[in-house]
């Protein structure tokens, strides 16, 4: 079966009651969504906290879903709403700006691992550190844009339409981004 | 040292549908152009940094399980009535069929022409009627002659059992109360005899001071003369 149908037919089978189905939609989701959590928030327990809002929105708007879209772009703008919502509410960005993680959790703590899977952990760990530490300097509209386009591969006009702009303006904005981010890490080279 | 079409031409370069003649176009022009192409290398480089993202998996959780169990039974108790009723339709629906068979009085019967339902008292005629009680009442009076008879039978033989038993009790008692005669008789008898020869000593004693004083009479007498 086609994912896309898959995915509608778990959530046929939700809205039926059934809790096997819901599980298997969380499950498909699930990391993506903490990953994007992690990016816009930079916060492992505010990343939690993102993905349970954003499946407790998908479980509440269920029956809202219409089968012709995609449930990935739906599921997708939830979160992308909901990341805004946190933004209002917690006002916690920047979020690693310094070095001090807020959490000091994801960046520098590995449990369960060995030592040869710490060091793989770690220089990982250090790899997203450091694209965390560039996303943390961009306003929260590109940092969206940026999540959206590069890691959920959503095109301009889906993103325009999440963010019920141009998709000119999107395109401008993405590029734009791109470009401070590069600039910020040249910086951040020179000063390391 | 600056391009003016650099924006437009990194913007456009990202383009989800972009035909294969703009491609060709923007790298033509990047090619030739050492500032859109030092842009084109930055944005693909913090590109490339983006997508050194490693995958972190997501901490264990319920994934809302328990909400769900619990809202969907939620859902389950506020049923709307023709939701609960879906279930209880076919009970209910029988319960009324019945109700109704009740009040018209909905009556099956098969003869030989076959079965026929009718609603209300079925309407018969006088002569039927009659020819159905006389055969109602001849059954009856067999019937009642059979039990009669039946019951004629059973108490003759209930009359003989008590005869029989009365008999033989009478027998007994009539052998116990010969024997009681008898023991009674027996006893009177010796009292009789008891008496008769306490009177007969008696009579004897009396006799004897009778003939003595007799004697005595008589010595008397002589005795005088």
């Amino acid at each position: 079966m086609h994912l896309i149908d898959e995915d509608t037919a778990l959530v046929d089978a939700a809205l039926k009651g059934s809790a096997h189905a819901w599980e298997k939609l969380v499950r498909r989701y699930e990391d993506r969504i903490y990953n994007q959590g992690l990016r816009l928030t930079g916060s492992r327990s505010d990343a939690m906290d993102l993905m349970q809002e954003v499946f407790l929105g998908v479980y509440r708007n269920l029956h809202r879903f219409r089968g012709d879209a995609k449930f990935s772009s739906w599921i997708f703008r939830i979160a992308h709403n909901k990341a805004i919502d946190m933004k209002r509410r917690k006002r916690l960005m920047p979020f690693v700006s310094n070095s001090t993680d807020q959490d000091g959790d994801m960046l520098d703590s590995f449990p369960g691992h060995s030592s040869l899977e710490a060091e793989e952990v770690f220089s990982e760990r250090q790899n997203n550190k450091a694209i965390l530490s560039l996303l943390s300097e961009l306003p929260m509209n590109q940092r969206l844009i940026v999540e959206l386009k590069i890691f959920q591969s959503q095109t301009f006009e889906e993103i325009a339409s999440i963010q019920e702009v141009s998709v000119n303006t999107v395109k401008t904005r993405f590029y734009s981004s791109l470009k401070k981010l590069k600039t910020i890490s040249e910086e951040k080279n020179v000063l390391s | 040292m600056s391009c003016l079409r650099t924006p437009h031409l990194l913007k456009e370069y990202f383009s989800d549908e972009l035909s294969t003649v703009a491609r060709e176009k923007i790298e033509a022009h990047v090619s030739a152009c050492e500032y859109c192409r030092a842009e084109l290398t930055d944005v693909l480089e913090a590109k490339e940094i983006l997508e050194g993202w490693q995958q972190q998996k997501a901490p264990h959780w319920d994934r809302g399980s328990e909400l769900f169990r619990r809202e969907h039974q939620t859902v389950d108790q506020h049923l709307t009535f023709w939701d609960r009723m879906r279930w209880q339709l076919i009970p209910t629906s029988a319960s009324f069929l019945m109700l109704l068979l009740v009040l018209f009085n909905l009556q099956l019967s098969s003869d030989q022409t076959g079965f026929t339902i009718s609603f209300g008292s079925p309407a018969v005629s006088s002569s039927y009627l009659k020819h159905e009680l006389q055969i109602f009442d001849e059954i009856q009076r067999s019937e009642l002659e059979n039990a009669i008879r039946q019951l004629e039978v059973r108490q003759d033989s209930q009359n003989m059992e008590l005869i029989r038993s009365v008999m033989y009790k009478n027998q007994q008692d009539m052998l116990s109360g010969l024997e009681g005669i008898y023991a009674l008789f027996e006893d009177q008898r010796l009292r009789d005899l008891e008496d008769m020869r306490i009177g007969y000593q008696q009579l004897m004693d009396s006799d004897y001071e009778t003939l003595r004083s007799l004697r005595q009479l008589a010595q008397y007498v002589s005795y005088q003369e």
